[in-house]
């Protein structure tokens, strides 16, 4: 049964992780672990405890001192079972090795980078890159609605699906291609003022948070949502509800902490209901639709300055107003556009754009980003 | 009716209890932008403890010292990100009603917490000390 369960995880190996930051989370590590240090375990698996919003390995690590017990950290239960892994893929008594970052505070803890069964060798909880490839596409037509707007979730009897592994998983303006990790976090610090065109104090608040590793990320300390164009770059995906009836669209997310927004496509104006958006900014904003061809405009005001809306922190403020344009060339491709104007945080108007890719017949990942499964 | 010397204390301390125990607000945007308590240590004019409300508009930081008490008006501040530096002028008045002109000059500490402070000096024609306040 082992041998089974190993020659399983080795083959599932394929998916490997390549080096310190190749694994797209839902949000950074950088805040518990220091990524510019690295440590190795070697030892036997005492418990796996496989619940949101981290699975934890914990093994006993025999040094001079002793026996010592190590947890080992990984992704979500719901990113690694979407690559196939299991709570049982390892048991108590099982020997295994582990590569991976110690924890700021010292403690015994480890983000496990690479995890393998000492015995074959074979390397276990593997989840898959950020998308990097073109994405997976067939010769599907867009799914249309009788009006002709395209569909942007699922028709009513087709099956369900959602929307998920960005071609970005990082803002930065269009033409602009500095070389980041799936996090945000600039190889190059001296990249910053090329990656948006922000104010002297937003992109000193910039350097600030790539120096300091995205280890203050409010997404990641508090649990706060990822809000404005950050909902569009997790691999837990989102997923469309389209509410033709009440002319509205739910925009669900498979990350932070299951939110949803609302796009209003019946001319509404785009305020709150005491009486406009400074008495209640939101995380998400208010959105208010329309199409224009085969694309539905949204146009997003009224945030907070609660959280970071990219995930490598470029700041923004409560003058924030997003032009989202979603379209859907082909059955399998979403293809998302934003223009960022903000004058409280740039000098000028900005644009992004990328890809998602429809999963279909998949429910949208019940990921929280406290532990659900109690 | 003549209230008792020790429930005078009450509201005072009930509004700095409320002031401790409320959490702080996080703030990602523009670093100044909020609400800030402290002190500026040695004013005779205003007393020690100070008040800071400030905005930013995106261009300029607007804002009042005291809201509510002696609405003292922000005439100039600015923030230099190189060092997070804070410079901040203001008219004011003593007791007398003479014009004072509050030069503050202060650095962001712990730029990335919710309740970063701004640490440095106040001084005006009559008197001059630490100034430390922390955002709410």
């Amino acid at each position: 049964m082992k041998a089974n369960r190993l020659l399983i995880t080795g083959s599932l190996g394929i998916a490997v992780f390549v080096g310190a930051t190749a694994a797209w989370a839902h949000h950074a590590i950088q805040g518990k672990f220091d990524v510019s240090k690295n440590t190795e375990l070697t030892g036997v698996v005492t418990y796996v405890d496989w619940r949101n919003p981290h699975a934890h390995i914990f093994m006993n690590v025999t040094g001079k001192g002793g026996v010592l017990n190590y947890a080992v950290e990984l992704e979500s239960p719901v990113e690694l079972e979407m690559d196939g892994w299991k709570g049982n893929t390892l048991r108590p008594g099982d020997k295994i090795s582990v590569k991976g970052y110690p924890s700021r505070d010292r403690s015994r803890q480890v983000w496990g980078v690479d995890v393998r069964d000492t015995a074959s060798g074979s390397q276990l909880f593997t989840a898959k890159l950020a998308k990097t490839g073109p994405l997976h596409t067939t010769e599907r037509p867009t799914p249309r609605w009788p009006d002709g707007h395209p569909a942007l979730g699922s028709l009513p009897g087709a099956a369900d699906g959602y929307w998920t592994n960005p071609t970005k998983t990082y803002l930065q303006e269009d033409g602009a291609n500095m070389k980041m990790d799936e996090y945000g976090a600039l190889a190059n610090i001296e990249d910053a003022a090329k990656v948006a065109p922000m104010q002297p104090w937003a992109l000193g608040v910039y350097k600030d948070r790539q120096q300091r590793q995205l280890r203050d990320d409010p997404m990641f300390i508090n649990c706060k949502p990822p809000g404005g164009p950050r909902q569009y770059q997790s691999r837990l995906g989102i997923q469309f509800i389209e509410d033709r009836q009440r002319k509205r669209y739910f925009v669900l997310l498979g990350s932070g902490n299951h939110n949803y927004r609302i796009i209003y496509t019946d001319g509404r104006k785009p305020v709150g209901l005491v009486g406009g958006d400074d008495d209640n900014p939101l995380y998400y904003g208010r959105s208010v639709g329309h199409w224009e061809g085969d694309t539905l405009v949204v146009e997003v005001t009224g945030f907070n300055e609660d959280f970071w809306f990219t995930n490598g922190g470029i700041p923004h403020t409560s003058d924030l107003h997003l032009t989202e344009r979603f379209s859907r060339p082909n059955f399998d491709t979403l293809h998302y556009e934003v223009k960022v104007e903000d004058p409280g945080a740039f000098t000028r108007p900005w644009s992004a754009s990328w890809d998602l890719q429809w999963n279909g017949g998949a429910t949208l990942p019940s990921y929280f980003c406290q532990n659900n499964r109690q | 009716m003549k209230i008792p010397r020790s429930l005078k204390t009450v509201p005072a301390f009930c509004a700095l209890a409320l002031a401790l125990t409320l959490p702080v607000v996080a703030q990602e945007g523009f670093p100044l932008k909020g609400s800030w308590i402290g002190v500026w240590e040695g004013n005779t004019q205003q007393g020690n403890d100070v008040l800071l409300v400030m905005n930013w508009d995106g261009k300029n930081i607007s804002g009042t010292i005291n809201p509510g008490t002696d609405n003292i008006k922000i005439d100039k501040a600015s923030l230099d990100p190189n060092g997070w530096k804070v410079h901040i002028e203001a008219d004011a008045k003593n007791k007398q009603g003479a014009a004072l002109r509050y030069v503050i000059d202060g650095t962001i500490q712990n730029l990335e917490q919710p309740n970063r402070g701004i640490v440095g000096t106040w001084q005006n024609q009559s008197g001059k000390g630490k100034f430390e306040v922390h955002r709410q």
